[in-house]
């Protein structure tokens, strides 16, 4: 089905592609409409659910020389289907939000002085709204990758069932801020404990992706996650019912690492954690900031998008409207 | 650029070349990796894991501590070698892999890493070389 020829996307001057691709251009992705204010959008693709490896070849053709070149240095099949699936995801997401008018073959990208990868814009024809945010993540089963406009957006995706190797108050002692491992202390079952750990650890993933300063930039023991319900307690404990809210306090060094984050976690299809981190709109009033919107779609790029939300593979733990 | 002090190599990464940043793969990751590359072809040509033993100050035991504890944490698949050369990257070692590493390391070795050098570490033998400077400083 991905080979049908279709006419929507803009054909690409001859000398910026391979013959292959200008005499069988890829269909086109539908455009996807901008993200609203305190609107998140989340992309995701199963890995396991594509089998097609001539797909896979036509994937590879989007990707630049130098991330072809890193995933053929990658050892092990799986892992380079992942390195190629998470580039395809980066750039044919962002070619939805131009309206389609940008091939994801086009899309450049850098670093920011601490590492975080942005679309780098470039003077000319090509059409990029600056605005647009991104952030990926991966994992071996899911690769995700989130959009906002406007303000920065940091996304952590987990497999639920994941089990650390080391033990997980060791990891929290060398790690997280001493809130945390009290937290994490007060659960006596280990796989209560081992699901907050990885709550804790998703969301702080999510954060420190998003502020885009590297895990150095902004180390995990200098700020708190908690989660707090109407109640405001101030020991930690579970929330007495489900309904909590996630808050950041980041006391120990408010210099650098700011609060006017909001955050949301949701479990994916049953068997992912997904956190967002997006910044605070502050123009919008009162508790309005507390809640973020989210839309979701599956995605396997040019084959297939499927809406997610509003669907059972889409459940809210905290922070979403 | 590489440089010789003493007994020790350290290939200087900029800081944006990170066992963190390992999760998302970008074109400048290669370009770095392709110049290193250039600069080292002796090294690249050669049969990896005996040429830099003789050259690199790391212990043959350091290393296959490290490597233990790397295997152990990757789970790598059959048919994965995982030897000095190998680039945390390319093992899909994602932040959760990193840290958990770094500390194992720490206890294995009975050391402390701080995160800025941890985000130097792209290879095996970097984190080998890393402990390897941590253990002897600790002993003088």
């Amino acid at each position: 089905m991905h080979r049908l020829l279709r006419g929507d996307m803009l054909p690409l001057p001859s000398n910026l592609v391979s013959r292959h691709l200008v005499v069988s251009s890829l269909p086109s992705l539908p455009p996807a409409p901008f993200p609203l204010r305190r609107e998140a959008h989340l992309w995701y693709i199963v890995p396991n659910e594509l089998e097609d490896a001539s797909l896979l070849q036509d994937y590879m053709k989007l990707l630049s020389p130098c991330e072809k070149e890193n995933v053929l240095s990658i050892k092990g099949e799986a892992l380079k289907k992942c390195a190629i699936l998470s580039r395809v995801l980066v750039r044919t997401t962002l070619s939805r939000y131009t309206d389609c008018k940008v091939n994801p073959r086009l899309f450049k990208f850098r670093k920011n002085r601490f590492g975080k990868p942005e679309v780098e814009h470039q003077n000319g024809c090509l059409w990029v709204p600056p605005s647009l945010q991104f952030n990926i993540s991966h994992t071996s089963s899911m690769i995700a990758c989130g959009v906002t406009v406007d303000v920065p957006i940091g996304i952590d995706i987990e497999e639920k069932r994941r089990k650390p190797v080391n033990n997980i108050l060791s990891l929290a002692h060398r790690y997280f801020s001493p809130y945390e491992v009290q937290y994490l202390a007060s659960f006596m079952d280990p796989e209560s404990r081992q699901s907050e750990f990885l709550r804790l650890w998703t969301l702080k993933e999510a954060y420190v992706k998003a502020l885009g300063r590297g895990f150095s930039g902004a180390p995990f023991r200098d700020f708190t996650i908690r989660f707090e319900n109407s109640t405001d307690s101030v020991v930690p404990e579970r929330p007495k019912s489900e309904e909590f809210r996630i808050m950041i306090d980041t006391a120990s060094d408010s210099v650098n690492l700011t609060a006017n984050w909001q955050f949301a976690l949701v479990e994916l299809c049953g068997s992912h954690l997904a956190a967002i981190c997006m910044e605070k709109d502050e123009n919008m009033p009162g508790t309005e900031q507390e809640f973020l919107k989210l839309k979701v779609w599956k995605t396997l790029p040019f084959v297939e998008d499927k809406c997610m939300s509003q669907t059972d593979a889409v459940i809210n733990i905290s922070g979403l409207c | 650029m590489a440089s010789l002090a003493g007994t020790t190599i350290s290939i200087a990464s900029r800081p944006w070349h990170s066992l963190q940043a390992a999760k998302e793969l970008s074109s400048l990751k290669s370009i770095s990796f392709s110049s290193i590359k250039k600069s080292f072809p002796a090294i690249r040509l050669q049969p990896a894991s005996s040429r830099l033993q003789i050259c690199c100050a790391a212990k043959s035991d350091t290393l296959e501590k490290v490597l233990k504890i790397v295997r152990k944490q990757l789970a790598v698949p059959e048919g994965t070698a995982v030897i000095a050369e190998s680039k945390f990257s390319e093992l899909g070692a994602d932040s959760l892999d990193t840290v958990e590493i770094v500390m194992g390391l720490e206890e294995a070795f009975g050391i402390s890493v701080e995160e800025e050098s941890a985000q130097k570490i792209i290879t095996v033998q970097d984190a080998a070389d890393l402990i390897q400077e941590l253990v002897e400083a600790k002993s003088c």
